[in-house]
């Protein structure tokens, strides 16, 4: 299966430019990096007021800036799909990209739970308030897991061989 | 000044930085890193999208917190970057890209400074965000993708034009 994958992916166009474009994999990081800093900086402030720190900011309010941590997450998706694409095996092999994967479905999950069931509620939170337990460990939950997947990332060349 | 980086290059710390396969050792200063730019650049780009006219809701003067987060992640990073300097003085200080990335920095550093300065400033009025404070902001965005691009170029020395 994972052969599979391996064989297929490496055979495509976009793989060999991956490795054969000298270019292409630091112009990727660097993408990689900005995508991250916005994720980080966006989603982390509405953690940050989830846990009921910048509470004269309403809840509402620091959302409007989302779209730019989705932005970071999509710039983020597709250059890391193109890492993967370019070097299947590096990573299928490699403990801290599991580990990586594993927290992006925890921090996946936090967020499919707080946008399906909890959104309402917090958007209701104006400037001043506190928030209730269930946004606190929400916020938590997304800081923690999104610096793990951070960590993981920074790791896959020095756990495994990735480059 | 060669003997001097040389010096430092052999010293304990650089030496065990380099040598050591403890993952607490040369990893950990680079997760340290790409912490800390998240932290400096993610709250950075996060009060530039605002003064840009993005996330409206949220009121400007409420943003001033995130300088606290910048400076953190400005001095998480001015220290692993000294350490990590350290471990390879001869070669990265003599490297051209590592002096680009230097100045960048300082350039992404005095514009966010001017940047409070236009917004929080004594001489200014609250909530109105003037056109040389948007220029700033736009400036920042720019430098700190750039900054990130020379940071990650100095893992390829001589791809980007010889440099």
């Amino acid at each position: 299966m994972s052969h599979w994958i391996v064989t297929t992916l490496k055979a495509t166009t976009v793989s060999h430019w991956m490795i054969q474009l000298t270019w292409m994999w630091p112009l990727c990081e660097t993408l990689h990096f900005v995508g991250l800093a916005l994720l980080i900086g966006v989603v982390g402030l509405l953690d940050l007021r989830l846990l009921g720190f910048v509470r004269r900011v309403p809840v509402a309010a620091v959302h409007g800036l989302i779209p730019w941590g989705i932005a970071g997450f999509v710039i983020n998706l597709v250059t890391g799909a193109l890492f993967f694409i370019g070097a299947p095996d590096q990573y299928l092999t490699n403990v801290a990209w599991w580990y990586k994967i594993g927290f992006l479905v925890v921090a996946g999950l936090n967020v499919l739970y707080f946008e399906t069931t909890q959104a309402g509620r917090a958007m209701a939170i104006g400037a001043g308030e506190d928030t209730p337990r269930t946004l606190k460990v929400i916020g938590a939950v997304s800081i923690a897991s999104w610096f793990m997947v951070l960590y993981w990332g920074r790791m896959l060349p020095f756990i495994g061989t990735a480059f | 000044m060669t003997a001097f980086l040389t010096t430092l290059e052999n010293s304990g710390l650089s030496t065990w930085l380099r040598e050591s396969n403890s993952i607490w050792a040369y990893p950990t200063v680079l997760t340290l890193h790409t912490i800390g730019l998240a932290l400096l650049v993610g709250a950075n780009a996060a009060l530039d999208l605002r003064v840009l006219g993005f996330g409206k809701a949220i009121a400007v003067s409420d943003l001033r917190p995130l300088f606290r987060w910048m400076w953190i992640g400005f001095w998480v990073n001015a220290l692993s970057g000294a350490v990590l300097l350290a471990a390879d003085a001869t070669t990265k200080a003599a490297a051209p890209m590592f002096l680009i990335k230097l100045g960048l920095v300082a350039a992404g550093v005095a514009v966010v400074m001017l940047l409070d300065r236009q917004v929080y400033g004594p001489a200014t009025t609250p909530g109105v965000i003037t056109p040389l404070a948007r220029s700033l902001a736009a400036a920042s965005l720019f430098i700190w993708v750039v900054a990130i691009a020379a940071g990650r170029l100095m893992a390829y020395p001589g791809l980007f034009f010889g440099i």
